[in-house]
């Protein structure tokens, strides 16, 4: 038995690189994982095979976090199964450009994926966690909240997110729901596959731990901040320590 | 814009604070291009109050216009960025970010202007890195009002750091957050 055990955890962009990982994690630990994606392939798969490690565990959703009318659906299957209990925001894109050539566009669009949509779902599964006694809301935000070269629209997103995180985590403290961010530095996913070999190249020798890191090293600081009542308004740094020597020492 | 010191100062954003920075700016001397970005910040609400359009409106929109400012003011500031070109340099303007500190260090009820002010810090933080290739140095000041620091008046305060970041010596300060807060913020985790 974990504080999981039995729970219901709607993680969004659950068929990515690092959303699939957090949901197997949290099928692992007793809980019932909604994986819910836009892409619809890659969450029946992603489903499917967690459902193969822990029958019953996993179910696939066509969710888009920028769509009124999708997000609304996504809380009403989570209240079928008994109530969203963990809320894991990881839907992500990352694209951009330095702000001179950064198009409006872009930046409107990166801000409605990554930071309104989180706070859209956290505003509907607020009242029903409210009334179970609690819950936990896990988002994923980014070591670029720190800043980064040519990330004027992801990093913005970013640290909007830890802003309404921490202030999130003062209001709906009373009710017992923690909100939390993870933030992780490079991890190796598609949303890194395209990264330019130079550019990975001196990522990875920045990293003090000399690896690129996996989506399981995230998805574990997700399980243990969606299971810790009394952790909330942190944002938990997974960079392999990046984020502590150079960033830019390469 | 407006320009109101010795030496012209663009003032952009539209945000509250606008007035109080043009009024710290009164003695402030720069030495170099400079622009002060005063972010528009929504009023605090209750989560279950922030519907999908007031979340496009205030938190989307507020950003999209700091993003604005700024743009239109690269090319003042002598950053080659504005133009894409990587080897262009820059001769070296300064911008600062004024941004109410209470949101920034987060306030119960405050999703919106904690989103804005922090996804700005984030900004700058990101525009400090890009723009150092230009010379063009990028801080924060984040600056609690009046009646949440003690009754003190934050306009000398103001016009010190002001006078730091964009008089003589200035060029080596960038990527700063500096909390104008008279203590009220002291044992608290800065975002
Ligand atoms: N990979 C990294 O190095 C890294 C670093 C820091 C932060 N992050 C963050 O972690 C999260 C997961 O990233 P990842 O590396 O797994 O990326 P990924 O591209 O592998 O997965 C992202 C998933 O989000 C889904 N998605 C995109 N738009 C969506 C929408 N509108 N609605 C629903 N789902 C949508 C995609 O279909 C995809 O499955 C993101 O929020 C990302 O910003 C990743």
């Amino acid at each position: 038995m974990t504080a999981l055990t039995g729970r219901i955890a709607l993680v969004t962009g659950g068929a990515g690189g690092i959303g699939r990982s957090i949901c197997g994690a949290l099928a692992a630990r007793g809980a019932t994982v909604v994986v819910a994606d836009l892409d619809g392939e890659a969450t029946a798969a992603a489903a499917a095979a967690i459902d193969i490690e822990h029958p019953g565990r996993a179910h696939p959703l066509v969710l888009d976090v920028t769509d009124p009318a999708s997000r609304t659906a996504a809380i009403g299957f989570g209240a079928d199964l008994g109530g969203v209990d963990v809320l894991v925001n990881c839907a992500g894109v990352l694209r951009d450009a330095r702000i001179g050539r950064l198009e409006p566009a872009l930046f409107r669009r990166l801000l409605e994926i990554n930071l309104l949509g989180p706070l859209a779902l956290t505003r509907l599964v607020a009242p029903g966690m409210a009334a179970r006694g609690g819950g936990a809301v896990v988002n994923l935000a980014s070591r670029a909240w720190l800043g980064t070269f040519g990330s004027t629209a992801y990093s913005t997103a970013k640290g909007g997110l830890v802003g309404a995180t921490r202030s999130l985590a003062l209001e709906l403290g009373p009710a017992g729901i923690t909100v939390n961010a993870v933030a992780p530095g490079f991890v190796e996913t598609p949303m890194t596959d395209g990264l330019p070999p130079d550019i990975r190249g001196r990522t990875l020798a920045a990293i003090p731990v000399g690896r690129g890191g996996r989506p399981d090293d995230v998805a574990g600081a997700v399980a243990y901040l969606a299971e810790a009542p009394y952790v909330t308004g942190q944002v938990l740094v997974v960079c392999g320590g990046r984020s502590i020597g150079d960033p830019y020492a390469a | 814009m407006t320009t109101s010191t010795l030496r012209p100062v663009h003032v952009v954003g539209g945000g509250e604070l606008g007035p109080l920075v043009e009024r710290a700016l009164e003695t402030v001397d720069a030495v170099a291009p400079s622009a002060c970005v005063v972010a528009p910040v929504p009023r605090r609400a209750p989560l279950a109050d922030l519907t999908d359009a007031r979340l496009a409106d205030e938190v989307a929109g507020s950003l999209e216009a700091v993003l604005a400012a700024v743009r239109g003011e690269l090319t003042h500031l002598g950053s080659g960025a504005q133009r894409g070109s990587g080897a262009h340099r820059g001769s070296g303007g300064r911008l600062v970010f004024v941004l109410p500190a209470e949101p920034l260090m987060a306030v119960g009820g405050g999703t919106a202007p904690s989103a804005v002010t922090n996804g700005v810090l984030s900004m700058a933080r990101t525009l400090s890195i890009e723009l150092a290739r230009d010379a063009v140095t990028v801080n924060v000041l984040a600056v609690a009002a009046e009646e949440s620091s003690g009754g003190t008046d934050p306009t000398a305060s103001l016009t010190a750091q002001l006078a730091a970041l964009l008089g003589p010596g200035g060029e080596r300060i960038t990527g700063q957050e500096i909390y104008l807060t008279a203590g009220s913020d002291l044992g608290r985790l800065r975002p």
